[in-house]
């Protein structure tokens, strides 16, 4: 199994994804068209719908991914506008932030965090099972659509 | 010496302008292929975003009043809109169609003109962008995943060089490196001297050149500049005009009338279909849409 169907599969989910238009570039992965699988060259920099990369044997997805993942069948939640601004700050999500929770609500399962207009936000892990009674924080945020900003502040910090 | 704020306001006041400070508004644009425009407005104006429609572009609004900064909201961070200045976004609107189009975007860091042309597009066809330095390479992949571009390859690659990817093209940006202008850069005056001009126009002359390479026989060129020197500007289209074969459509666009005769040189008159902005309400640029053929 490649990394990109490893990691779908943490949300119980399964996407199908064209392996004659699916690229790998220096540890990068790229899923392109028809239209740009005619005429790409070898070493490019970016192509098409970029999925995510492997680091230290470790798949980090692209938000794209994410959001491929969060048009099916699904691990996910949906949090109140509060949560949702939180969670890109890069914080966690409280119980009390949960609208909705489709698929697992076991603990240590990955879920997608969306917003009360079902964007996908990023994902993180469930801390305590969700389908008993609790408080405080359920859901670890692992990555946000926040790290746009982040990236930005590390380019300027370099 | 030929330098500095005198100098400089000097040779505009004789090509017509007399000088004046400008403070550009800010701007976005929303990607209506990533959701309904009306929607992305209403969601901002909760949020307490006070929005103005700019005139004369579509799908683009002045920030009037906002609290926070526009580049910090959910929405920006979902692609729903960019922030781009409105002179700015008009070089990708004057291409006669986009769809299924082949595109170069020649000088595409950091991405603004080519998020903006795969959603003229609708993400149908191929845009080929080049950028030449790692840093900005890196945001331009960044502003192509956060409006969910999918119709673009980048390559690091020189604009002087892109005949290497033995492609040809119905459409070319050419948003060429330029010398820039004084309305958003307050040392601008202090650093710049005309030899930096005639550089930068030199580049831009070889830019142009390998860009007639490349381009179907058909096919658009669209030329802007965020400078103000004739050099960069009229001077370097009329050189167009008489080495390369290009001719200078018309477009309806803002802006003035291109200068045809510019410190007591005439230039081909075509050259008045060009635009060129004055800082004001919007930073200075001039812009133009080039075809085969010679004059019209």
């Amino acid at each position: 199994m490649n990394p990109i169907h490893e990691f779908v599969s943490r949300f119980n989910a399964s996407i199908s994804l064209d392996k004659k238009l699916l690229v790998k570039e220096k540890k990068r992965y790229f899923l392109l068209n028809e239209e740009l699988k005619k005429v790409i060259r070898r070493e490019f920099y970016y192509a098409g719908v970029y999925l995510g990369k492997v680091k230290n044997n470790k798949f980090f997805p692209s938000f794209e991914l994410l959001n491929m993942i969060a048009r099916k069948e699904a691990n996910k939640v949906f949090v109140d506008k509060k949560s949702a601004w939180l969670f890109i700050c890069g914080r966690d999500i409280f119980r009390q932030g949960l609208v909705k929770v489709h698929g697992s609500k076991k603990k240590s399962s990955y879920t997608l965090v969306l917003n009360q207009h079902g964007e996908c936000l990023g994902f993180g892990r469930i801390l305590d099972d969700l389908s008993e009674e609790g408080k405080g924080v359920a859901i670890r945020n692992i990555s946000d659509v926040g790290d746009f900003l982040r990236r930005e502040a590390r380019k300027h910090c370099d | 010496m030929m330098s500095g704020r005198e100098f400089f306001v000097n040779r505009y006041e004789a090509l017509g302008w007399k000088f004046k400070d400008a403070q550009p508004r800010q701007a976005i644009r929303i990607n209506s292929t990533n959701g309904k425009e009306k929607e992305t407005v209403e969601r901002l104006q909760t949020l307490g975003v006070v929005l103005e429609k700019i005139p004369f572009l579509n799908h683009a609004y002045w920030i009037i009043k906002s609290d926070f900064s526009v580049g910090a909201t959910a929405e920006y961070l979902l692609g729903l809109y960019s922030i781009q200045e409105a002179a700015a976004q008009i070089p990708a609107t004057l291409f006669t169609d986009l769809k299924d189009k082949t595109i170069l975007d020649a000088c595409a860091a950091p991405g603004g003109k080519t998020v903006q042309l795969a959603d003229l597009s609708s993400n149908t066809g191929v845009i080929i962008a080049l950028d030449v330095e790692k840093r900005r390479l890196t945001a331009l992949a960044n502003h192509l995943e956060r409006c969910h571009v999918k119709n673009t390859i980048v390559y690091k690659l020189d604009a002087r060089e892109a005949s290497k990817l033995e492609m040809r093209f119905d459409r070319i940006l050419l948003d060429i490196p330029c010398s820039g202008n004084f309305a958003t850069d307050k040392d601008w005056f202090r650093q710049r001297t005309i030899k930096d001009i005639e550089t930068n126009a030199a580049l831009q002359r070889e830019i142009l050149e390998e860009a007639m390479k490349v381009l179907k026989e058909d096919g658009e060129i669209v030329y802007s500049t965020c400078s103000l020197e004739p050099e960069e500007n009229e001077l370097n289209i009329d050189w167009a005009i008489n080495n390369l074969n290009l001719r200078v459509e018309k477009i309806d666009c803002y802006g003035e009338k291109g200068l045809v005769k510019v410190f007591g040189k005439k230039l081909d008159k075509s050259i008045e279909c060009c635009r060129r902005i004055w800082p004001g309400e919007t930073q200075g640029f001039f812009v133009c849409k080039l075809k085969n053929g010679g004059s019209q």
